[in-house]
């Protein structure tokens, strides 16, 4: 509805607003703003400059960077990715980081969902008992445990396979904290409809639940997968193999075979970049429900 | 937990997990006692030999082409399986000797050798030879470190002593004479400063500080590193870090550190120090023999000409280098038909044939006197001058005591602590009486708890 | 909230809890307990378990190893602690001013949270080796050696760095959220006030953040003694001559390197109530100067 006869007040007032947001003069304003910018630009480069450089290392030969100037990207690029991935066998690795990732996702969504619906929805006598029992591992990271963790896991007969860089996630204070929080933050009138319609639980957590978590589940994932595919003390510690190590070991011996001359420095970028874009993808791609659940997280 | 009567279910479940616990908790401590019983050992694969290793690259490379060789020779199944390195393939191995899930032969180096034997898990490789095989045609040298009493107890394989190679150009540019090479830690010096100087390389010399090299300073003087004969003769207790031979090995270092002569790789750093010495940062470089090969082509890719010498003395008199590298262990209970195919393998890779080969892909010494008397009658020394001086600073050795690379059950303990004080010493952080006494203590501490 | 119990069959329950429970008792508490029994022995690879009490403990006060790893990683984590806050801290604030292009500066910042330590360590190697970094020869330009293979204080200092680069993306992202809460009328009434940016930041929003930045220190100290083993692995190993070796890295070479198991218990058992100490006190401190008011 706005006509152009308007404009000029419109232009006036929008004036008027930048100049009582800057508190004065408009060129002092600009000044201010511009510096800020600048100051923005300079701290958000030094964030990301590092693999920057990396991301270009990792497509010339030889990784030997000595100025600014040398920060081309080379033509080596789909020969090292292709090396590192096939010749050095870095598909394996990240092929095992994905699945460990994901059964250790769906795994301790299922099992926190679980345990969530049963403390938020059930009347249980030392409830609260029973979630602080959960919450107090968080107290028990995994360097305070693995000595004998170590041991049981070769009792059982797992060194080396998937059960042994999965099951033990499963248990996550985390994630049923998290849901929990949500749960309790869905309208009570909702769940009681659902009492009285006689619903069962894993109905009411399929129908009900679910469909009003998507944002949560989809946070609460792209969380728990960060979380798996960077794990490197636990599984350093109990795979042995290369068939069966995961992308971030692999890391380490690639460095090894760098500092050997054996490989050029660029194939560590390589295998650097290769390792940080699935974590990067899903941050990228569902960085609105991830912020969501960091700050439900917070309460 | 509370004893309320109420909670059927939900007691039911605590007492049974705290039974689970518990039974959990006897099978821990079970398998926490020594493995003694037999019938308890399996090993990791059925249908193929898993033999566990520490050879990385090149090297790496030619072992696997050895290894197909003897699958289609015997037929028998082999799966290669890298382990980084030398300490990763000890904590596997350790761990697996004691779960009871085995590989069927692991690569050991000869620094850890002690710890191993004492598991008691692992059986003497002459059982598994057959009765025709040679077991005399070994270099004495060698074999003596692996066996105990008289009988093998593992199959020595991929050997090797630490040598000094250099860079001729960079002799020749910095005016030095490249077919007279340093022969006393003094002369290390000269040549480094004159190299320096001239600005031909940015550091003398370079060697990963790796507690092998301590042993060689000691070796080459003459003088054991820890009492007992070095642990030959029965548990040390002490390290013999308050000797001469010590306090001019560190005075040297202390000085060629500071002057920015030696050039720091790191910490077992032995990839680092090598390319150092590849990109032509040092003109010198100290690593083991077993390096031959990669610095003939490594030398010959970035463009320069490079040759080796015996290992610096400390002040001219020459005993001789300690034995390195690594031997072929197994576990012991293993099924007889098991037995027999690692026999196969373990003679196959003693075979002067192998040998020849393993010989000229790496550097690593054929052990076997057939072999040598072939590569010498092939005139393959003559025409590879580089092999032949790592050949010769093994066998003029003397055989002392000293030279007898030390055999200690806590060695990773050890070798640590010399490491870091090292780094101290040479980086003038302590005094030098001061840290060799510290060295001494701590190593004794750790003789002491491993041994009572 | 009663009425959200809508179900009441215990024994539903307890199939519900079961797998969390039962994976919380063996591969959490199970671990956890035998770590403290473990201590009171002396364990290693083909040697018979030999009880030996407190012995592991005292060991611990007279061992120059431990008690220097004690104190580098107090100071360690001390730096990314406040290294972390401070940078975080400034990106937020700065990204909050900014009126263009807010979201992607927010992308930009919060993307390390996505790195793996690893990665960060192995970038922050090559950048800054003393032979081949690129950062190194702008440094040595300005006449600093970059020598940290062999320099204790500076493999320090290029470790920590990598640290606090990686961890500031999830500060940020939980700084942010609590920045946009601040209400804008205490913005406002700042700028009517003429309080500057800097002292808008420092009297006005820190102090309405506290909670959320109580409970960040609470998550950087956790990750600082623990988060950082990767980079500690892939840099330095601990060197040069412990000045890097994090009790978290001394803990693993003492188990894995070293097999001496009951020593390594110890260190866990203590490592376990430092940081649970850290964390209570730190607890008390909120409640005590965390301003939760509006």
């Amino acid at each position: 509805m706005s006509s152009v006869a308007t404009l000029p007040d419109r232009l006036g007032e929008y004036t008027e607003q930048m100049v009582a947001e800057t508190g004065g003069d408009t060129r002092d304003g600009l000044v201010e703003r511009l510096s800020l910018h600048a100051l923005a630009l300079g701290a958000v480069l030094l964030l990301v400059l590092p693999v920057v450089v990396a991301a270009i290392v990792s497509t010339k030969p030889t990784g030997i960077v000595t100025s600014v100037a040398d920060l081309v990207p080379g033509r080596s690029g789909a020969a090292n990715y292709r090396r590192a991935l096939v010749g050095l066998g870095f598909w394996r690795f990240m092929l095992n980081s994905f699945v460990m990732a994901a059964i250790i996702v769906v795994g301790k969504l299922l099992v926190a969902a679980l345990a969530a619906l049963a403390i938020v929805y059930y009347r249980l006598p030392y409830k609260n008992l029973v979630f602080l029992v959960v919450l107090f591992t968080l107290m028990l990271p995994v360097p305070v445990r693995f000595v004998p963790l170590y041991r049981l896991v070769v009792e059982l007969g797992w060194n080396n396979s998937f059960l042994a860089i999965t099951v033990p996630y499963l248990a996550s204070a985390t994630t049923v904290f998290i849901l929990r929080q949500h749960f309790r933050s869905i309208p009570s009138s909702l769940v009681e409809t659902a009492k009285l319609d006689g619903v069962g639980p894993l109905r009411f957590l399929v129908s009900v639940l679910v469909p009003m978590s998507r944002g949560i589940i989809v946070g609460v994932s792209v969380i728990m997968f960060v979380y798996a595919w960077n794990q490197y003390l636990w599984p350093l510690v109990i795979i042995d193999t290369e068939g069966q190590q995961v992308a971030q070991v692999g890391l380490s011996l690639l460095r090894g075979q760098a500092s050997s001359g054996e490989i050029a420095w660029s194939m560590v970028m390589t295998g650097s970049i290769l390792t940080l874009l699935p974590p990067l993808a899903l941050l990228v791609a569902f960085r609105k429900p991830l912020l969501e659940t960091f700050t439900l997280q917070q309460r | 937990m509370s004893q309320r009567t109420v909670d059927g279910p939900q007691l039911s479940r605590r007492s049974a997990l705290r039974a689970s616990a518990g039974a959990l908790t006897a099978a821990g401590l079970a398998g926490c006692s020594a493995l003694g019983g037999s019938g308890d050992v399996q090993p990791i694969s059925d249908d193929a030999l898993t033999i566990w290793h520490a050879m990385g690259g090149g090297n790496g490379e030619v072992l696997q082409g050895l290894v197909d060789d003897f699958q289609s020779e015997t037929g028998v199944n082999a799966n290669l399986v890298f382990q980084d390195s030398y300490e990763g393939v000890l904590t596997k191995t350790l761990g697996a000797l004691d779960s009871g899930e085995v590989p069927d032969l692991a690569q050991i180096d000869s620094l850890f050798a002690q710890q191993v034997l004492a598991t008691g898990s692992v059986e003497p490789v002459e059982n598994l030879l057959s009765d025709s095989f040679p077991v005399d045609d070994f270099l004495p040298n060698v074999t003596s470190f692996f066996s105990l009493d008289g009988s093998l107890q593992s199959m020595p394989f991929n050997n090797s002593n630490a040598i000094m190679y250099y860079n001729r150009t960079a002799f020749e540019e910095a005016g030095l004479d490249p077919d007279s090479p340093p022969t006393t830690l003094a002369e290390v010096r000269d040549y480094s400063e004159t190299l320096v100087d001239e600005g031909v390389t940015e550091a003398g010399i370079t060697w990963p500080n790796h507690v092998w090299f301590i042993e060689h300073f000691y070796s080459v003087d003459g003088q054991t590193l820890v009492d007992a004969k070095n642990g030959h003769g029965g548990q040390p207790s002490t390290l013999h870090a308050d000797t001469e031979t010590a306090r001019e090995v560190y005075e040297w270092w202390r000085g060629m550190a500071a002057d920015g002569l030696y050039s720091n790789p790191g910490i077992e750093a032995w990839g680092e120090a090598t390319s150092t010495f590849l990109t032509g940062n040092a003109a010198m470089l100290l690593t083991s023999t077993s390096f031959v090969t990669g610095a003939r082509n490594g030398a010959e890719e970035n463009g320069f000409e490079v040759d080796n010498a015996f290992y610096p003395t400390v002040d001219g008199d020459r005993t001789g280098p300690v034995i390195g590298g690594a031997s072929w262990f197994v576990p012991s209970d293993l099924p007889d038909d098991r037995r027999e195919e690692i026999g196969q393998f373990l003679e196959f890779m003693a075979s002067p044939s192998a040998q020849i080969t393993w010989h000229k892909g790496t550097g690593y010494y054929p052990i076997r006197r057939a072999a040598i008397d072939q590569l010498e009658s092939e005139g393959w020394f003559e025409q590879n001058p580089m092999y032949r001086t790592t050949f010769d600073q093994l066998t003029q050795a003397e055989e002392t005591t000293a030279t007898k690379r030390m055999l200690v059950g806590p060695a990773r303990q050890v070798q640590t602590t010399i490491q870091d004080t090292s780094v101290e010493l040479f980086d003038g952080q302590v005094d030098i009486d001061e840290g060799l006494a510290a060295m001494k203590t701590s190593v004794e501490e750790e003789f002491d708890r491993y041994y009572s | 909230m009663a009425t959200r119990e809508i179900f009441e069959n215990r024994l539903q329950a307890g199939l519900l809890l079961f797998p969390t429970m039962v994976v919380s008792a063996v591969f959490l508490y199970y671990p956890a307990i035998r770590a403290v029994g473990l201590s009171f022995f002396q364990a290693s690879f083909g040697r018979d378990d030999a009880f030996v009490a407190l012995d592991n403990y005292a060991r611990l006060f007279t061992s120059g190893t431990y008690l220097d790893s004690v104190f580098v990683s107090v100071l360690f984590t001390a730096v990314v602690v406040a290294g972390v806050m401070a940078f975080g801290l400034c990106v937020t604030f700065l990204i909050h001013e900014v009126e263009l292009g807010k979201s992607a500066y927010l992308i930009a910042a919060i993307w390390p949270y996505a790195l793996p330590p690893a990665v960060a360590g192995l970038v922050f190697l090559f950048l800054f080796h003393p032979t081949l970094g690129l950062v190194t020869s702008y440094i040595e330009a300005l006449g600093v050696t970059v020598d940290w293979f062999t320099n204790g204080p500076q493999a320090f200092v290029v470790v920590a760095l990598a640290a606090v680069w990686k961890q500031i993306g999830y500060n940020v992202i939980f700084m942010t959220a609590a920045m946009n809460n601040v209400p804008d009328s205490l913005t406002e009434a700042a700028n009517l006030d003429g309080v500057g940016r800097f002292q808008r930041l420092m009297r006005v929003y820190v102090p309405v953040m506290s909670p959320t930045l109580v409970f960040l220190v609470v998550i950087n100290t956790i990750y600082g003694f623990f988060g950082t083993f990767p980079m500690v692995d892939l840099m330095t190993k601990g060197g040069p001559a412990g000045a890097t070796n994090i009790l978290i890295y001394d803990l693993w070479r003492t188990a894995f390197q070293f097999y001496d198991f009951g020593f390594a218990s110890a260190k866990s058992v203590v490592l376990f109530v430092v940081v649970g100490a850290l964390m209570y006190v730190q607890f008390r401190l909120s409640d005590r100067y965390a301003y939760y008011g509006g």
